[in-house]
């Protein structure tokens, strides 16, 4: 790793560790979940940019992990076995890593699409089995638990939990790093880039793809347990399709082809799903948005674009890119605007509520309310808003495409230079 | 099973059968490659040569009959079990690991070897034996200032080069060069021809070939597969010589 990389890191870990003293407490459980996701997505991506096997249902050990580790809990609470809380990750870790060699052995017989059918058909089997299966799972309500204390650590406040779980996301995020050094994460590699030709140098690759699968997946478990451990509850859902679909687009929009991309997408996407989740209903379709745009004019995820800046242009260099760059945040939230207004104009006119309060005035497009606003649905006015927005950043695109890159002409002269 | 073949060779191949469905493309194949022998297999296209690399070398798993590496039978083991036996490969088409450096293509070959298949605990970089053996194979096959570059950039016959060089570097008792010098110019050949003599100095050879004077300056036995069976084997002037096998594929050039 790079110096500036290695300060970069020690910096990000020095604001974690003060980070919970001025947040709220909402905001200290929010960062939890984000450093959780975030493992879940250096988990997955072990897999996934390691070694290329794009796992469908790898929430399948992300729920075994917690729901394991919520049993652990219950005994402890029933005081069976004495354990200490912050080892409770040892448990998800154990049954990730169990699983993963029994399934990974099943579905890395396959690669491709066929691997990915057969990790999504596993993640399915526990999800239809869970909400049955009443003393494994809890039925459909799930199990839940109280966390206890212990070390003399106080893990009744979200705080303590904070700091477990930086400090296991901590520990795995350096062993997921390690492992790329290690031989067999360069194996991993090789079996991603011509799995045929390691075959041929002596390499058993349903074993190492079995391993490699086993690793992450242990890792996922860790993830899983740390959020049992947060929420002190779970329920099948999470095994959902949904929920391997979502760590899926959160590496590809962090980055898949960079180490650290997927954390950073799965943080960013988790706060963004938290935040916007509770201001509009629609939220979902903002999320596959950012995804699409992702995927089609940033291919490479946003780990990629910071690691393009790094290791294309020297740190002085970058002022040139201030202006550009601010330019285009600009006509980024003119269109955002513009969509954002569209569309919960939209739901607003098509919901319920305004079904009825067309119906009390004898049916005709009566104003709406939309942000504590007043619009009316006829008015030109109205309309103008979004169209005004999106032209206005549809007219400023082309300079700031231009001036963006002129700064990176600039700027990469002067790094040459 | 009691392996009979007879001391001496390396591999040994009897009555070896392989069709696709109603289609025998090898036919009843017998041919043994004695030790330190360098042996050209040629043939007309279609012939089935690249078949036959493919079962002995375990992609495919042979229809009928038998395959002798160091008198243990192999025939329908998998390739890495057969590579861990002493028997590497080449292949026809370029089969590298594109993105990653030269020096680590050539690592994962040296890697293996050392029984760092599975290693979890501790990096590469302190892998010091393999780190050295990888830099002698560099050396060897002139590829040192290119260690870093990734294969997939490398010019077409250095990565041909690269290609040998991985197959060689699992140290097999016997390697199969599957065309070699196929797709490269006059002088790119005799560059590569002159480099596989010193860098496989002392190992068994079993080469296909399409080259004729590729054959002749690089083998001392030479056999002859024409649809599916061998018509001809031993040295190569006296092959060169034989009538059946100047009608069925060398023709006029030789004549």
């Amino acid at each position: 790793m790079s110096r500036s990389g290695r300060t970069g890191l020690l910096a990000l870990v020095a604001i974690l560790l003060v980070l919970p003293l001025p947040l709220t407490p909402n905001l200290v459980n929010a960062a939890i979940k984000m450093m959780i996701a975030g493992l879940f997505a250096l988990s997955f991506s072990l897999a996934m940019g390691q070694a290329g096997m794009l796992s469908f249902g790898h929430s399948a050990y992300y729920g075994l992990g917690a729901f394991a580790t919520l049993h652990l809990m219950k005994a402890v609470e029933g005081h069976l076995v004495a354990w200490p809380t912050p080892l409770l990750p040892l448990a998800g870790a154990a049954v990730g890593l169990f699983f993963g060699l029994v399934f990974g052995w099943l579905a890395t017989q396959r690669t491709g699409v066929y691997f990915a059918m057969v990790t999504l058909a596993l993640a399915e089997l526990l999800f239809t089995l869970a909400p049955t299966w009443n003393s494994v799972f809890g039925g459909e309500s799930g199990i839940s638990t109280m966390r206890m204390n212990s070390w003399a650590i106080d893990f009744a406040t979200d705080t303590g939990v904070y700091y477990l779980t930086l400090a296991w996301v901590a520990l795995s995020t350096w062993c997921l790093w390690a492992f790329t050094r290690t031989p067999m994460g360069r194996l991993a590699l090789a079996v991603r880039e011509n799995e045929h030709r390691v075959r041929f140098l002596g390499f058993n690759t349903h074993g190492a793809r079995t391993v490699i699968f086993a690793i992450s997946t242990m890792f996922t478990g860790v993830a899983g347990a740390l959020l049992a451990i947060a929420n002190e509850a779970t329920n099948y859902t999470i095994f959902s399709a949904q929920a391997s679909a979502n760590v899926v687009l959160q590496t590809f929009i962090g980055g898949a082809g960079t180490f650290f991309g997927p954390a950073l997408g799965a943080a960013i996407m988790t706060f963004f799903a938290r935040v916007t989740s509770d201001l509009t209903r629609s939220w979902l379709l903002y999320q596959g948005l950012v995804f699409v745009l992702v995927m089609l004019f940033v291919p490479d995820g946003i780990g990629g674009l910071i690691s393009l800046h790094a290791r294309r242009l020297r740190a002085t260099a970058v002022r040139h890119l201030t202006l550009p760059y601010l330019l285009c945040l600009v006509v980024g939230l003119l269109l955002l605007a513009g969509v954002v207004f569209t569309v919960e104009s939209v739901h607003v006119v098509l919901s319920d509520a305004y079904a009825v309060l067309r119906r009390g005035n004898g049916g005709a497009l009566v104003p709406y309310t939309l942000f504590g606003r007043k619009f009316d649905p006829v008015s030109p006015w109205t309309w103008a808003i979004p169209v005004g927005s999106i032209a206005a950043g549809a007219a400023l695109l082309p300079l700031a495409r231009r001036l963006t890159r002129r700064g990176w002409s600039q700027a990469l002269l002067e790094t040459t230079a | 099973m009691s392996p009979a073949a007879p001391g001496g060779s390396v591999l040994v191949l009897r009555d070896l059968h392989k069709s696709f469905g109603a289609t025998a493309i090898i036919r009843g194949v017998d041919l043994e490659v004695k030790r330190g022998q360098r042996h050209g297999l040629i043939g007309p296209n279609g012939a089935g040569k690249s078949t036959l690399f493919n079962l002995i070398s375990g992609h495919y798993v042979p229809s009928a009959g038998e395959i002798f590496l160091n008198d243990h039978p192999i025939a329908g083991l998998t390739p890495h079990a057969i590579n861990r036996r002493g028997l590497s490969r080449s292949f026809q088409i370029t089969n590298l690991f594109p993105r990653m450096s030269v020096a680590e293509n050539l690592r994962i070959s040296v890697m293996g070897r050392h029984h760092h298949r599975f290693t979890l605990f501790r990096p590469v970089s302190r892998l010091t034996r393999v780190a050295e053996e990888v830099d002698e194979y560099l050396e060897k096959l002139r590829l040192t200032r290119r260690r870093d570059d990734p294969a997939g950039a490398l010019a077409y016959s250095e990565q041909r080069t690269l290609e040998i060089g991985m197959a060689l570097a699992t140290d097999p008792e016997i390697l199969l060069l599957d065309e070699p010098t196929g797709g490269m110019s006059r002088e790119e050949s005799a560059y590569t021809v002159a480099l596989i003599r010193t860098v496989t100095e002392g190992k068994t050879l079993l080469v296909v070939e399409h080259d004729m004077n590729v054959v002749f300056t690089l083998c001392d036995q030479l056999s002859v597969l024409v649809y599916g069976e061998i018509i001809a084997s031993g040295r190569p002037e006296t092959v060169r010589a034989n009538r059946e096998v100047q009608q069925a594929y060398l023709g006029e050039e030789v004549a």
